[in-house]
């Protein structure tokens, strides 16, 4: 009877931390672990088709606040100059040759590939998802996010979580019919500076994308404060002169 | 020369068929794969230069019993198609230090055809000095194109911008030479933004002459507002050349997939220059008001769509296009049974008024593409449909563009015209086109 009291009060204690443990904190430290809150950063993106041939774009983005992020194509020649902004659940594209900006939506890809706008223009994961649930694993926790909104890429997005970095290592993105759209590997954590330590390496894979592979290499990510100002249409055709 | 063409296009052809399967066999390995970024690759330099280089092959096949032909030709074209070979260089170069940025954006046109032989034709697209003394302001000072509006393939409130091409929206424009400035303000709360983009544009001799016979200082402004995730412009522009105009657009997604915009603009005194089918002419003066509403829709299958509904206030009716024909058709009897060019001739100094796209009242506008289809990354095949509601015409735009090369892009297109006789599309001067192109950017 002693012995079956022992156990059961083992179990209890062992369940405790995992009850107690709250995803959506989590959710914000990773975010913030992730990028400062205001921020600017160069980013390689490289498009692998099943042939091997390739393709690269490379862009400078800088980000403010939960939801506002900015970005311009710097190459390849043909992207050159093309810039996007991102605000909240809004998406434009702003392509010189047309002379002002469109809107485009998160499950679009400016670039082509297994990446599309929600990706690429990757706002907090806790300004678009609540935790439903967390588990604890070998190395870490699983979070099960639900969009807080149905206008998102992915309705479901499923976190592993290093618990020690406080780092995602591969997320998967699920549609609302509960089909697996991609994978997000995150690898290479790297010291950027000033406390900024985050993977600078995304590599995706995706069942609708058979053979394609894209990566997303950083560099550069550093803390930077932003006017509000920058974050709009008009200033679009500008943000190559931030850098 | 259209030998070259097409030689160069064939040994384009080969390049590409080999550099992928060459690629095959030495870039398959994600060992070789570069994942170093050095930022020294994208280290900024304070000026910039890019162009890019198209060669175009047209080929158009003649509707010889229309009536922009005859009116145009008479009866002195004998062949039954025409081919057009394009060389064109556009090049865009940047200066930029502290607040100060200079920009300019230079355009060659060379081309060969069988009435013109060699010709060519360069313009100063853009060339503007910009003053950018904080994040809030900017004032620009130059020939700048200041493309205003909603619209995808028309643009009501596009106010201080030539008009664009219905065949190809998405092209360069040439600008005119203005003053302007952009306020941006933002906040925080339900209204997000808030932007005033006040532009200033003399017409004299010397600049903006072709936007009328008047010297005068046109100016006008934008505001644009977003707020509950949905951007909104009101604009006015004042002129005698241009005419009054005020206008309002919108934009916003509905859905992820879903988005709707708008394009509304009051021309007041609006002049409509008419002639009827005896040659006679009269000037209407009236408020006219020009809308658009459009939708852009992406598919699940990554098939994107764009509609839109445009109510040409400044067009003629189908009574009015009408009697345009039979002056035209009159003018032709005449010349045919007399050698007698009056009629004719006299059309001719309306054709700019009657011949220019979109002439008439109702239009709509579809445009189906469809991204990477069969799993080839970079294409992008699409149809274009503008039907014309007022006579039943239309026409009908597939082409093919593929990137199968960093800064390498292959487009195939071409266009078929339909409508009885007496519409706008049946009685175009070609019933048919067929355009390749190669354009290269570096």
């Amino acid at each position: 009877m002693k012995k079956i009291f022992i156990i059961i009060l083992l179990g209890l204690f062992s369940a405790i931390p995992a009850f107690a443990l709250d995803g959506n904190e989590i959710l914000k430290q990773v975010d913030r672990n992730l990028n400062p809150e205001s921020f600017e950063m160069y980013r390689k993106l490289i498009n692998i088709e099943p042939d091997g041939t390739k393709k690269e774009f490379v862009m400078f983005s800088i980000k403010k606040g939960k939801d506002k992020i900015a970005s311009v194509f710097l190459s390849p020649a043909s992207e050159k100059g093309r810039s996007t902004l991102r605000i909240g659940d809004n998406m434009w594209l702003y392509i010189p040759n047309v002379g002002k900006p469109i809107r485009i939506t998160s499950l679009q890809s400016v670039t082509g590939g297994v990446f599309n706008n929600s990706d690429i223009m990757r706002v907090d994961y806790s300004a678009e998802y609540n935790c439903e649930k967390i588990e604890t694993i070998d190395n870490g926790y699983t979070l099960y996010l639900k969009a807080k909104l149905k206008n998102v890429a992915y309705e479901t997005v499923t976190m592993s979580i290093d618990s020690e970095k406080l780092l995602p290592y591969k997320i998967e993105c699920y549609a609302a019919s509960g089909m697996l759209i991609k994978n997000l590997y995150f690898k290479n954590i790297k010291d950027f500076g000033n406390g900024v330590v985050r993977p600078s390496l995304i590599e995706t894979d995706s069942p609708l994308y058979k053979d394609y592979k894209s990566y997303i290499v950083f560099a550069n990510v550093k803390k930077r404060d932003l006017a509000d100002e920058i974050f709009s249409l008009n200033y679009m055709h500008k943000i190559d002169g931030l850098r | 020369m259209r030998h070259v063409f097409v030689l160069l296009t064939a040994w384009f052809m080969i390049v590409l068929f080999y550099g992928t399967a060459f690629s095959q066999n030495t870039d398959n390995s994600l060992i070789d794969l570069d994942l170093e970024f050095k930022i020294e690759e994208v280290k900024k330099k304070p000026y910039s230069i890019n162009a890019d280089i198209e060669i175009k092959e047209t080929i158009r096949f003649f509707d010889r019993n229309a009536l922009l032909f005859k009116q145009k030709y008479l009866d002195e074209k004998k062949e039954d198609t025409a081919w057009q070979t394009d060389l064109d260089l556009t090049i865009e170069g940047q200066y930029q230090k502290d607040f100060i940025k200079l920009y300019g954006r230079f355009n060659g046109l060379f081309y060969y055809n069988d009435d013109e032989n060699f010709e060519s034709e360069r313009k100063v697209e853009e060339t503007y000095i910009s003053f950018q003394p904080s994040f809030s302001w900017a004032f620009d000072a130059g020939k700048k194109v200041h493309k205003w509006g909603k619209g995808y393939a028309f643009s009501p409130s596009a106010f201080f911008s030539r008009p664009k091409d219905l065949d190809d929206p998405d092209a360069t424009l040439e600008g005119y030479y203005s003053l302007s400035a952009d306020y941006i303000k933002s906040m925080e709360g339900v209204l997000q933004t808030i932007a005033i983009t006040p532009v200033f544009m003399p017409v004299n001799r010397d600049i903006n002459h072709e936007i009328g016979p008047k010297d005068e200082l046109i100016w006008g402004a934008k505001f644009y507002f977003f707020a509950f995730d949905t951007d909104v412009d009101f604009m006015f522009l004042l002129s005698d050349n241009m005419d009054d105009r005020v206008g309002i657009d919108f934009s916003k997604n509905l859905t992820p997939s879903l988005e709707i915009h708008g394009d509304a603009a009051l021309v007041k005194d609006y002049h409509q220059y008419i002639i009827d089918a005896d040659g006679n002419t009269s000037v209407q003066e009236y408020t006219a008001f020009n809308f658009l509403l459009g939708l852009r829709y992406l598919s699940s299958q990554d098939t994107t769509y764009i509609l839109e509904y445009y109510r040409n206030g400044q067009g003629y009716s189908p009574r009015e296009y009408e009697n345009y024909f039979s002056l035209i058709e009159r003018g032709f009897e005449q010349f045919s049974n007399t050698s007698d060019k009056t009629l004719i001739s006299t059309s001719k100094t309306y054709s700019p008024y009657y011949n220019q796209q979109a002439a008439m009242r109702d239009y709509l506008y579809l445009k189906i593409s469809q991204k990477d289809p069969f799993d080839i990354l970079y294409f992008v095949p699409a149809i274009t449909f503008i039907y014309n509601m007022n006579d039943q015409s239309a026409s009908i735009t597939p082409q093919m563009t593929y990137s199968p090369l960093t800064n390498l892009t292959l487009e195939f297109k071409t266009a078929f015209l339909l409508g009885e006789s007496k519409t706008e599309y049946g009685e175009k001067i070609n019933k048919a086109k067929i355009i390749l192109s190669v354009q290269y950017y570096f």
